[in-house]
């Protein structure tokens, strides 16, 4: 749960100031317009880093990253999420990111995989 | 009881009261064990109260109130000589700014260190010490580290009124190992009373006078001591600098491990300073029971061997009989396989004297796991009597600080000065200061100190130890005798004789000295053994056979050489067909003959446990990775067991020392002497074995510095302790 | 203009005062490291004679025990007598007659400057030119010296008969000028003195030493100028009832 979100608990009755949205309903519109800027967004990405990737598995990837925090329910706390989302999306259209950042998204493939017990470390690690 | 308890309470005090308490006059350490708060002396510093022990200097006083006074001549284990005057502190009703150093307190006395007279007086020596000083601090060693830059910036004045010409001094040739700039010597005399002091050999000094004074040899020679790369510490400014380290790094750039050193058995304390990778130098670190501030030459300079003929990559020996180099899932599947098809019985270690307890204990583990007994040190001691039983049997029992409190030592087939430079510089400290009486049964040798020649013969043992020899009465009348063998003496076939006198001379000298002292119970030892390696007491306190006389009695197939150069056993004293298996650093004497070779790692790059001859567990820190493939040696033998089958329960560090301390607690009780007893006990089951001595002379095989630099792999593999041979052996050549 | 420009210059010669040392190096000139020459090298020949082998038990049994090392001027005083000179070796002899490392004789011996560490000839002649006795004429002594022997200040003769050395001060102003020649002094010189001094030594006599004046020591020429009363008795001033 986010720190927000614990707040909120302990303050239970208290009312709480907004950060964007006064309600669910108005947090959730923007999530959606979030994701929508950047589905949109997709292509001109792909295209100013020269990204080897397709556009498909780059929604994908987006798709994932949202997926990740569908479980905050806390409206303070999906609006500083949307917040983020912004500045983050802010930072790759206009380049402020590098390639490497970006490819960092898709890196879980070509990770090697270090190795956990004595002998695989002792092949592979001087410590 | 109370020197014990009073001792502790030293201990505890913070580190910058020891040099106050640890004098070098003879008072100083009796007081050192009745210390009580009476017989103080109340001084004021800066109007503030401070309690010193009557004789203390006022810089001392000073010190213990928190207030550094600068200096430059003074130093707590040299003799006072006030020639710097940089300590000059104002004394209230003194006409004159005092030396403070020189300058013993008085009752009442008040010293105003942060006045105005005595800051003009610092001002004003430092601006004469500046005078003939070259300002080529950016192409000086000592930069960054040099007391004269330090103090100037502290309390020197920021400009000059001198105009002068600058004194220039010629440079000396003083050895292979320091770099001499006389030009930047400021004549504090730090090292020619260091050299007179404390290494014994007056080859320095002062010529000329007036402004033509100078520090030197006047003949062109080399400093011939053991000890001497110490001047390059104590020198204040960049005089005397490191030769090998020239021009290498700034003090600010390199990283510093504090660690251990394994080339005697002393376990000096020491500084590595590295720089990617690279071991750029090592300096002493403080350590008041064991090396004090001093380590010797082969400590500091012999760490070049550690970067040449490195085994870096694992190696087979292929069908042409050629060591070729592979892999590790190459050379340890070999290994494995013949560990697994080869009878418990015919499989032996040999280890040799830079293993660490991690690695000993690995290897004992794996090979008892077989079934194998052939567990052996390189280095020789006894197994009849009580052997290696009893722990006090092949420690050095009266501890390298009780020296100070002994009053007379015998040595026996050893030469301390270069087997043990550190216990010998504790010898000729206590031989100064405390009326210290030394004998000496072995080869003659130049102590550095006066000793008593008692011929080097068995039958002087066999005399002294029937109270017939004229010694006897002496060991007699003493009150804290020492007797110290040589673990060289081992190495002869009456071994056993040659301990089994010792140990009667020792055991007989603890009775009288009991009485002579009158306190009866009071734990003093007087049984010592001085070891040669870093290994050794480790090994036998896990168990390991002392010699390889059982390697050779059964022939082996399967023979593990952990580190072991000192070439006590050969490829001619084992079976054709058996395989040797070399895990260590150096290709040094025993690798060249070795079937599989295994890279492991030197004392520098490996956190290790080692246990120096007085019994004390010390660790060192990795403080570069080892080269190209190599391993931790402990990991290699944890790893070979796991592809043989048979997994060594333990796979960190953590694992292997608690496996460590079920075989021998002491092992992990780091930093403390874990002191042995049983000595009546180990003298009568050597009597009921009725051990013989032949009349073979009782030999030291290092006699002449020549013979002190290169012992071991490390520094037969240094080209700095090549130079120091070579000059030992032929004098100096002008190098440069 | 020119004379001007000349002034400008010194002026800014003088303002660029930090780049001009207005004093020579102090130095006495000395060399006080050993470099082995043929003559002078640890392998020189140097040994005692009997005699001062007993000279030496004597000069030792003045120092108490543990204290003989303070003996350690005068035996080089005896070696120096002895050789003319201190060589190394010489040096290294008396380390080991006092059983002290031999740095500590070398220290000794290069901290005082009548210990000769290089060879001097027969006669070693010390010029005072220090300012009472240069102001007496001192330079005509030692112009008489280089043009009679032929030799520089700091030289020796090719017979190895005469060193020529100037000194500073050698106490005795109130005679000057003045030159000592080994053990002796002699004052109130005139250039005709010195020759005369030069031409017996040169002839194997034994000038006498002293002052040339005529004078017996250092009381005025024109004979005493105070204190000239007969001396009064004992028991002046004093009280008569006492």
């Amino acid at each position: 749960m986010s720190t927000a979100g614990r707040i909120s608990q302990v303050m239970k009755g208290v009312p709480m100031k907004p950060v964007m949205s006064a309600n669910p309903v108005e947090a959730r519109r923007r999530v959606l317009t979030l994701y929508k800027q950047w589905y949109r967004a997709t292509p001109k990405i792909i295209e100013k880093f020269q990204l080897p990737y397709t556009v498909e598995k780059v929604h994908n990837r987006i798709r994932e990253e949202f997926m990740k925090n569908s479980h905050v329910r806390d409206v303070r706390a999906i609006d500083l999420l949307v917040i983020k989302g912004q500045m983050d999306l802010q930072e790759t259209i206009k380049m402020w990111k590098q390639p490497c950042h970006i490819k960092s998204y898709f890196h879980q493939e070509t990770a090697v995989e270090v190795p956990t017990d004595f002998l695989g470390k002792f092949f592979t690690q001087k410590h | 009881m109370l020197r014990i308890a009073t001792q502790k309470c030293c201990d505890q005090l913070p580190s910058r009261f020891l040099p106050f308490l640890s004098t070098k006059s003879g008072a100083a350490v009796a007081t050192r064990r009745h210390q009580s708060t009476d017989d103080k002396v109340e001084v004021f510093v800066n109007d503030k109260p401070v309690y010193v022990k009557p004789g203390s200097t006022v810089l001392q006083a000073c010190e213990i109130a928190g207030i550094q006074i600068p200096r430059f001549c003074y130093h707590d284990r040299l003799s006072v000589a006030g020639n710097c005057r940089m300590c000059l502190v104002e004394i209230e009703k003194s006409p004159k700014p005092q030396a403070s150093c020189a300058m013993p307190v008085m009752k009442g006395m008040r010293i105003k260190p942060d006045s105005d007279v005595s800051k003009k007086a610092r001002e004003g020596v430092m601006e004469f010490l500046l005078a003939n000083h070259p300002l080529d601090c950016p192409i000086c060693d000592q930069g960054g580290e040099c007391d004269l830059q330090d103090q100037s910036m502290m309390f020197g004045s920021d400009r000059s009124r001198f105009l002068e010409h600058k004194r220039a001094v010629e440079d000396k040739n003083i050895g292979p190992l320091i770099k001499t700039i006389m030009t930047r010597c400021i004549q504090c005399t730090r090292c020619v009373r260091f050299a007179d002091e404390v290494a014994g050999v007056s080859d320095l000094g002062t010529t000329g006078r007036g402004n033509d004074m100078q520090i030197g040899t006047y003949v062109e020679k080399m400093f011939k001591s053991e000890m001497s790369g110490n001047v390059i510490d104590i020198c204040p400014v960049g005089a005397l600098t490191s030769k090998p380290y020239a021009f290498t790094a700034r003090p600010w750039e390199t990283r510093k491990t504090e660690t251990v050193d394994v080339m005697d058995a002393v376990g000096s304390n020491i500084v590595v300073s590295t720089r990617a990778g690279d071991v750029l130098r090592i300096i002493p670190r403080l350590h008041e029971d064991i090396n004090e501030e001093w380590i010797s030459d082969k400590t500091r300079f012999a760490y070049d061997g550690l970067k040449r003929q490195r085994l870096t990559q694992p190696m087979l020996r292929n069908k042409q009989g050629q060591l070729v180099t592979c892999l590790w899932e190459d050379a340890l599947p070999f290994v494995a396989e013949k560990l697994s098809t080869t009878e418990g019985s015919k499989v032996a270690g040999i280890v040799g004297g830079f293993a660490d307890a991690e690695s000993l204990i690995c290897l004992k583990d794996l090979l008892n796991h077989v079934d194998s007994e052939g567990l052996c040190t390189e280095e020789l001691f006894i197994t009849d009597g009580a052997g290696t039983d009893l722990r006090s049997n092949y420690l050095l029992n009266t501890t390298i600080a009780g020296v100070e409190e002994a009053d007379l030592v015998l040595l026996i087939g050893t030469n301390p000065r270069f087997e043990a430079p550190l216990f010998n510089a504790r010898l000729r400290k206590s031989w100064i200061h405390n009326e210290l009486e030394v004998a000496l049964v072995g080869s003659k040798v130049d102590l550095t100190y006066s000793y008593e020649h008692l011929g080097d013969s068995t039958t002087t043992l066999k005399q002294i130890a029937d109270g017939t020899h004229p010694f006897s009465k002496r060991l007699k009348d003493a009150k804290n005798p020492m007797v110290v063998v040589g673990s060289e003496v081992f190495s002869r076939e009456d071994a056993f004789g040659v301990h089994a006198a010792v140990s009667a001379i020792a055991q007989n000298a603890t009775v009288t000295s009991q009485t002579n002292r009158g306190d009866g119970g009071a734990d003093w030892k007087v049984l010592n053994i001085l070891h040669k390696v870093a290994s050794q007491v480790a090994a036998l306190d896990l168990g390991y056979k002392p010699g390889v006389d059982h390697i050779r009695k059964n022939p082996p197939s399967l023979l593990f050489i952990l580190g072991a150069d000192g070439g006590a056993v050969t490829r001619e004293d084992l079976p054709k067909d058996c395989c040797v298996v070399y895990i260590g650093s150096h290709g040094d004497v025993s690798a060249p003959f070795a079937d599989v070779i295994l890279p492991g790692a030197a004392y520098t790059e490996k956190p290790g446990t080692y246990v120096n001859t007085e019994g004390r567990a010390q660790q060192t820190q990795a403080a570069v990775s080892p080269p190209g493939s190599a391993r931790e040696d402990w990991k290699i033998i944890r790893a070979l067991s796991e592809i043989s089958g048979m997994t060594l329960p333990y796979d960190d560090l953590e694992g292997v020392r608690s496996r460590m301390s079920e075989v021998s607690p002491n092992l992990t009780r780091y930093d403390a002497v874990e002191s042995a007893n049983y000595f009546k006990q180990a003298a009568e089951l050597a009597k009921l074995a009725k051990p013989q001595l032949v009349s073979k002379p009782l030999q030291s095989s290092q006699l002449s510095l020549a013979d002190f630099y290169m012992t071991d792999s490390i520094s037969r593999a240094s080209k700095t302790m090549a130079k120091c041979v070579k000059a030992a052996n032929e004098g100096l050549t002008p190098d440069l | 203009m020119l004379a001007s420009a000349k002034q400008m210059l010194s002026v800014l010669v003088r303002q660029n005062v930090r780049s001009i040392h207005k004093s020579a190096a102090v130095s006495s000139g000395a060399i006080f490291n050993h470099t082995d020459t043929p003559e002078n090298n640890a392998n020189t020949p140097f040994d005692f004679t009997p005699e001062n082998y007993k000279r030496i038990d004597a000069i030792m049994a003045n120092y108490p025990e543990g204290h003989k090392v303070a003996a350690v001027m005068p035996i080089l005083d005896v070696a120096q007598r002895q050789h003319g000179w201190l060589p190394i070796s010489a040096m290294n002899k008396v380390a080991s007659v006092l059983e002290v490392p031999p740095m500590r004789v070398y220290e000794v011996a290069t901290f005082y400057t009548m210990y000769n560490r290089n060879p001097v000839g027969k006669y070693h002649l010390q010029l005072c030119t220090t300012t009472p006795c240069m102001l007496c004429g001192s330079d005509a002594i030692l112009k008489t010296i280089q043009d009679k022997l032929g030799i520089k200040v700091g030289e020796t003769t090719k017979d190895k008969m005469f060193t020529l050395m100037e000194v500073e001060c050698l106490g005795a102003c109130v005679n000057a000028p003045m030159i000592q020649i080994n053990d002796f002094y002699y004052e109130d010189l005139k250039p005709s003195d010195m020759e005369e001094i030069l031409d017996d030594l040169k002839a194997g006599r034994t000038p006498r030493a002293g002052p040339r004046s005529g004078r017996f020591a250092c009381e005025p020429l024109g004979g005493l100028t105070s204190l000239t009363e007969t001396p009064t008795g004992p028991g002046f001033g004093v009280r008569d009832d006492l």
